[in-house]
């Protein structure tokens, strides 16, 4: 099973069933372990599925949004919501959403696949306890 | 409540008649210094009645010779807590799945125990997350003091465990009685406050004759508002309530459920910042948001994780809308990936009822190392060399900055 994905005159052949493996595992660790689930998308898709970085930065958003919104459900039901700060830092997160597409349009795609690098990083340090 | 207005108002006589630059909680010390009886309940004082956004309060009193001191602080500012007990019954192996919350507990809570139990809490403190608080404070005695957090009502709900995933309470409870109620709002309030820091200080150096004193130092970004002290040696034995003022300015704001107060500008850069980078690389940005925030304020960890998710997920939104203006994007497989990953969501936490995985977390470091390593090799010019999309897509880009560039020039 593929998914035939084109971009910029390239065609890309996507894995599904290693794609959902992927992610069904991803999904599953992360919340065994209580860490983020989305950076672990952008290798999957960039490495393990080759599409090219323009597109696994968007898509990949669009992968983690749904268990974004579940967990945000679950903080709020739990009582660990606070209205004040989130009003203060959701103007910037929408700004962020703005912004990071304008730049990553400008640069060159290599140096957004050196950014992604960048954060997996410094994930692995905090997971590491090292940061 | 007429009983701190009391206190005050003591406190004030005592100061203006003898000249204290200090508050007292009761003045039977006032008596002529004719071998007076040891006070039955401790008495002290403090050095400041208001504070700034902070700081440290000394605390100086006496009790009965031979009886330890332990001193409760709390602010009056309340916030909601909640335990969700997962941990299977002992004897039976079952899984209560219950969540208990309180709308009421203390914005900032701390006790203070004598010094000499600083290896107690030590050793509570290698336990790592599940360390116990009802322990710590049976071991170092501080539980006659544990008195605020347990005079507030619980609500219980049974829960499910698939119901609980996104954030179902399940049905409420018949009322607790008054000594689960207690038990149950040390759980919270460890939830709460996490770390044995946060929630004990050994710090209260007593002498032999029964006088003591002890710094309570009250972290910048604290809740405002007054902050209760009290002293007791057993739980009969309690001292007149003593309430020190926190003060906080602009731009500091005073965040409700967080219990905390903070400089607004600071979150708002600081998620512009990171989020920016989080959607540049394809994830919304919590993953670097959350220790961060951490590390900065002193935000229980639960709250922080509450609110940053919500406000990723906003990034996210407006991350896919704007990437799928310039087309970088496929809807197709963004979708069944997400799936999924929803699908995977459901399952960890059945799985983490059954396994305790929390020691392996490093290994994900590593692989995440590994992956970072493979996706730098792809942007190196041996990989480049053999991958001719990669090579046309960098001329594709070459090709639109170029254009891009020109029609600037044109245009100027």
């Amino acid at each position: 099973m593929y998914i035939h994905v084109n971009f910029w005159g390239n065609e890309f052949k996507v894995n599904v069933i290693v794609g959902c493996i992927g992610a069904f595992l991803i999904a599953v660790v992360s919340s065994m372990f209580g860490f983020g689930g989305g950076p672990f998308m952008v290798p999957l898709m960039a490495v393990v599925l080759g599409l090219p970085m323009y597109l696994v930065v968007g898509s990949s958003l669009l992968a983690i949004f749904f268990s974004t919104a579940m967990s945000s459900a679950r903080h709020y039901g739990f009582g660990n919501f606070d209205l004040d700060l989130f009003l203060v830092m959701f103007p910037a997160a929408l700004l962020a959403g703005w912004i990071a597409p304008k730049i990553a349009k400008r640069i060159n795609p290599l140096w957004v696949k050196r950014i992604a690098v960048i954060g997996l990083t410094l994930l692995g340090l905090s997971l590491l306890g090292l940061f | 409540m007429s009983f701190k207005l009391h206190a005050a108002l003591a406190a004030l006589a005592a100061s203006l008649l003898l000249g204290y630059p200090v508050a007292h909680a009761t003045t039977p010390e006032a008596a002529p210094a004719d071998a007076p009886p040891p006070p039955a309940v401790p008495v002290f004082t403090v050095d400041k009645t208001s504070l700034s956004n902070g700081g440290v309060i000394t605390v100086t009193g006496k009790t009965a010779p031979g009886k330890t001191v332990y001193i409760e602080v709390f602010n009056e500012n309340p916030v909601t807590g909640s335990f969700f007990d997962s941990r299977p019954n002992k004897e039976t192996g079952k899984i209560p799945y219950k969540l208990y919350m309180a709308s009421e507990i203390p914005a900032y809570y701390r006790i203070h125990v004598p010094k000499e139990t600083q290896p107690i809490l030590d050793d509570f403190k290698k336990e790592g997350k599940g360390w116990s608080y009802s322990g710590a404070l049976s071991n170092t005695g501080g539980e006659v003091v544990y008195r605020e957090p347990g005079k507030h009502p619980i609500t219980a709900y049974q829960a499910s465990l698939q119901a609980s995933i996104v954030g179902s309470r399940g049905e409420v409870l018949p009322t607790l009685d008054d000594k689960e109620r207690v038990r149950r709002s040390m759980q919270i309030v460890k939830a709460r406050f996490r770390t044995v820091d946060k929630l004990l200080a050994a710090n209260i150096d007593q002498k032999e004759d029964g006088s003591f004193t002890a710094q309570i130092k009250i972290p910048e970004g604290s809740a405002p508002g007054k902050y209760t002290i009290i002293a007791a040696t057993s739980k009969k034995a309690v001292s007149e309530p003593l309430v020190v003022e926190n003060k906080i300015a602009l731009p500091m704001i005073y965040m409700d459920n967080a219990g905390t107060s903070l400089n607004v500008f600071v979150p708002f850069f600081l998620v512009l910042a990171l989020a920016t980078f989080g959607v540049l690389m394809g994830a919304g940005g919590g993953f670097i948001i959350n220790p961060v925030m951490l590390m900065m304020f002193p935000i229980p960890h639960n709250v922080v994780a509450g609110t940053v998710t919500p406000t990723v997920l906003f990034s996210q939104a407006s991350g896919v809308v704007n990437y799928s203006k310039i087309k970088f994007i496929s809807w197709k497989v963004g979708v069944t990936l997400g799936i999924a990953m929803l699908a995977g969501a459901f399952i960890g936490p059945v799985l983490t009822t059954m396994v305790t995985v929390d020691e392996f977390k490093f290994v994900f470091g590593w692989i995440l190392f590994v992956l970072a390593a493979l996706m730098f090799w792809q942007t190196t010019p041996g990989y480049l060399a053999k991958n001719k999309k990669e090579q046309a897509i960098l001329k594709e880009f070459q090709k639109r900055a170029e254009e891009a560039s020109a029609a600037k020039a044109a245009r100027a």
